[in-house]
């Protein structure tokens, strides 16, 4: 149990900066995960805090002390990884035991039983004990590996992607598992994934990582429903966001925005045109998720938006349509019965009450209709 | 372009050497017809057959028994340069010494087509595939996606009767994936060759195909639309490998209260109604696995009759939120798009959407059906 932080963590790998100036400061027994696209440097940031790798700047502090010269054996962490690590050669049992027969952190062997099973029961593996690695499947592997990292009492668990490797059935099963195990660990845990979904299910907070920098920290909805920027937004949700530039007008009435090339120009909420408004000029980029389109084969009102058919995918429980509006792709969750001929005429329509608007230059977040709504919760 | 006919195919390997055969089959008794211009996914586990399948279509695998016709025409003893067909596999297989242009080419030249009627030809197809700019490059200066459009490109320039293609999109990384799905999707509206595409991802075969064929050990389970397939599965295989998050299977027992029949979960006090249609199929103590997808899964208001229940997790994913219950050691799990927000041990009435209910033979796992 321990608050982690690092403060201003540089590293480098010859030429490339693997780490530049990360600043994270993780709460005692939070839940905190680094998410982020494959090369941003979550696994570093994870080794870094385990100490099998060295900033060249910056601290690394545990409960307050700076642990920069402290070898990785004496920070008391325990760590998860991808490919499990598991010894081959010996059973679960003396797999789970292993840490704390560990000359540092050795246990009696009375303790070392009653742990074993206490965790082997919650990972629901007890009936395994006896087995080799090499009997076991994927997903139980990866219960042992996560039982060897619990049974013992360290600072910070870390955990490196631990379900990314088990199909897909097995992973929403081990995502509601570990959700369901959280409050048990009652230890400090700093998880890297790569899934959103794993991210925004698990984590108190999520810090959004990208080449080496942090792009946001906030809770889930905070970063699902304020991203920092167009980056955040793409990363988060399935299938992308849409975003494409719009252009601020004024009409008889007030602040309107025209986008996709189109004639009419489109209604925006007051609170969201008086911060555009105090804004001025600039390029505008409008964020719209594929679960705030409608769509029609007739034209309803004005709002409504004449595009072409470009794909129809069904995927289950719902069909992904694009339709093509000037040559600009959006597309749109549909009803898993819904069909439509490729290139045939259709109708779409923003709820512009859930459009998310970025600056078009640097691509940051402006503002969004009712954003206190989201941040309060 | 042509239909394509599978009629009662087997294939065995000759196995005579090794101890341990599971199944003496790779492709058993295996029958279905594609339409001509249609685009048809074989779909099942790694080792389900699919590939041995699309290796007897192209003729690059003898056929044991049974026929397959291209057309009007059975090629049960055709070689493959004979056959009109296309191929793409996952490996792209460039040659890579050569442009993309001579990669492409290189088929073409083989039969001794003409140099002119060659470029015609690639300049109609390379605009398809988005490989016009890239033509005069050599196969190590592309990505991974552009290696595959161009496999694809030499694959159809022949104007083939029949595209075959052996996992396309499997080599490739999430976001290139989602592109080149589409784009081969657009691709066949403007070729209309009949396709046939082999994959492992159920995704992949929904959202691209017309028609999937599911296999598993070597033999047919069902062939359908993407929505057949997925609302109305033939045998709890079908229903649990289709659907992402996939469908909640369970053992339930039959008990009988005042006349009305309940589903009682195993191992748990959990209980639901049978819904009345499946009166005539049920008896009290009997055992069957209940399958209802995770969007059918309801939560009732307070005049709810159903169960009530304590949620284990909950979980906001952004575009939908999910609820899990503890059901033995399984979880029985909920998603709805609903702005819901619940947290772990508030109680809720379970319902589910009966109409949308499965029953599988608790030994057999075939459905059972009302008539």
């Amino acid at each position: 149990m321990a608050r982690i932080e690092l403060c201003n963590i540089t590293k480098k790998f010859k030429k490339v900066t693997a780490l530049d100036n990360i600043n994270i400061d993780v709460k005692d027994k939070e839940f905190f995960v680094l998410f982020g696209p494959a090369g941003a440097g979550k696994t570093t940031i994870l080794k870094t805090i385990a100490g099998i790798e060295f900033p060249d700047e910056g601290h690394v502090k545990i409960d307050g002390k700076i642990v920069n010269l402290v070898e990785p054996a004496k920070r008391n962490v325990s760590m998860v990884f991808e490919n499990y690590a598991l010894y081959p050669h010996i059973s679960v049992f003396d797999n789970i035991a292993s840490p704390m027969r560990s000359p540092l952190y050795k246990k009696d062997e009375e303790t070392v039983k009653k742990e074993v099973y206490r965790v082997a029961s919650m990972m629901k593996i007890d009936h395994l004990m006896e087995r080799l690695p090499s009997q076991l499947s994927n997903g139980q592997r990866q219960r042992v590996a996560l039982g060897r990292c619990l049974v013992r009492e360290p600072n910070v668990f870390l955990m490196d992607e631990p379900i990314a490797h088990l199909d897909a059935k097995m992973r929403h099963f081990m995502r509601s598992e570990l959700k369901e195990m959280q409050s048990s660990f009652n230890t400090t845990t700093i998880y890297v994934t790569h899934d959103y979904m794993e991210a925004m299910s698990l984590g108190d907070r999520i810090a959004i990582i990208n080449e080496g920098k942090i792009e946001q920290i906030g809770s889930s909805d905070e970063v699902y429903y304020t991203p920092a920027n167009e980056f955040v937004a793409k990363l988060l949700g399935e299938p992308e966001i849409n975003i494409f530039p719009a252009e601020l007008e004024m009409d008889g009435r007030g602040l309107k925005v025209r986008m996709l090339g189109q004639e009419n120009l489109i209604d925006i909420c007051d609170d969201v045109a008086k911060v555009l408004n105090k804004k001025g000029s600039g390029k505008l980029d409008v964020g719209i998720r594929g679960n705030d389109v409608k769509f029609s084969f007739e034209k309803i009102d004005d709002n409504y938006l004449k595009g072409t058919v470009y794909i129809v995918e069904p995927i289950g429980n719902k069909t992904v349509l694009t339709v093509s509006i000037n040559k600009q792709l959006i597309r749109i969750i549909a009803p898993n019965d819904f069909r439509a001929e490729m290139d045939s005429s259709i109708y779409i329509k923003f709820n512009m009450d859930n459009a998310m608007f970025f600056n078009g230059e640097d691509k940051t977040f402006i503002i969004r209709h009712n954003q206190d709504h989201y941040l309060r919760r | 372009m042509a239909k394509l006919t599978l009629k009662n195919v087997f294939k065995r390997y000759d196995n005579s050497g090794k101890k341990k055969v599971k199944n003496d089959y790779a492709v058993k008794e295996l029958s279905f017809e594609c339409v001509d211009g249609e685009f048809v996914g074989i779909l099942g586990p790694s080792g389900c057959g699919k590939t041995t399948t699309l290796r007897m279509i192209a003729g690059l695998e003898d056929i044991t028994g049974g026929d397959i016709c291209i057309g009007e025409s059975r090629v049960n003893d055709l070689p493959p340069k004979d056959r009109h067909i296309g191929l793409a596999f996952e490996d792209y297989a460039l040659y890579p010494p050569l442009t993309v242009y001579d990669n492409i080419a290189f088929n073409l030249r083989a039969k001794n087509v003409s140099e002119s009627e060659i470029q015609k030809e690639i300049s109609r197809i390379a605009p398809l595939l988005k490989v016009d700019d890239i033509l005069e490059y050599k196969p190590v200066a592309l990505s991974g996606g552009q290696k595959q459009r161009v496999n694809i490109a030499r694959a159809i320039v022949r104007k083939p009767k029949l595209l075959l293609l052996d996992e396309p999109l499997s080599h490739l990384d999430g976001k290139m994936r989602q592109v080149l799905r589409t784009e081969i999707k657009r691709l066949h509206k403007e070729i209309k060759c009949t396709t046939i595409i082999v994959t492992h991802d159920q995704l992949e075969a929904m959202s691209l195909a017309d028609r999937i064929v599911i296999m598993k050990d070597g033999q047919l389970q069902q062939f359908g639309t993407p929505l057949e397939v997925y609302d109305d599965p033939v045998n709890e295989f079908v229903a649990g490998f289709i659907g992402e998050p996939p469908m909640n299977i369970m053992t339930v027992k039959i008990s009988k209260q005042e006349g009305e029949f309940f589903f009682d979960f195993a191992n748990s006090d959990v209980r639901i109604s049978v819904p009345k249609r499946y009166y005539p199929v049920v008896k009290e103590g009997m055992s069957v696995r209940l399958g209802v997808r995770p969007t059918d899964v309801l939560i009732g208001d307070e005049n709810s009759k159903g169960s009530k229940v304590k949620v284990a997790v909950f979980e906001n994913l952004g575009e939908e939120r999910r609820v899990s219950i503890r059901v033995g050691d399984e979880y029985l799990n909920l998603t709805t798009a609903e702005e819901i927000r619940y947290k772990a041990g508030d109680t809720i009435k379970l319902e589910v959407n009966a109409e949308k209910t499965h029953l599988f033979d608790i030994n057999t796992g075939d459905r059972i059906r009302v008539k």
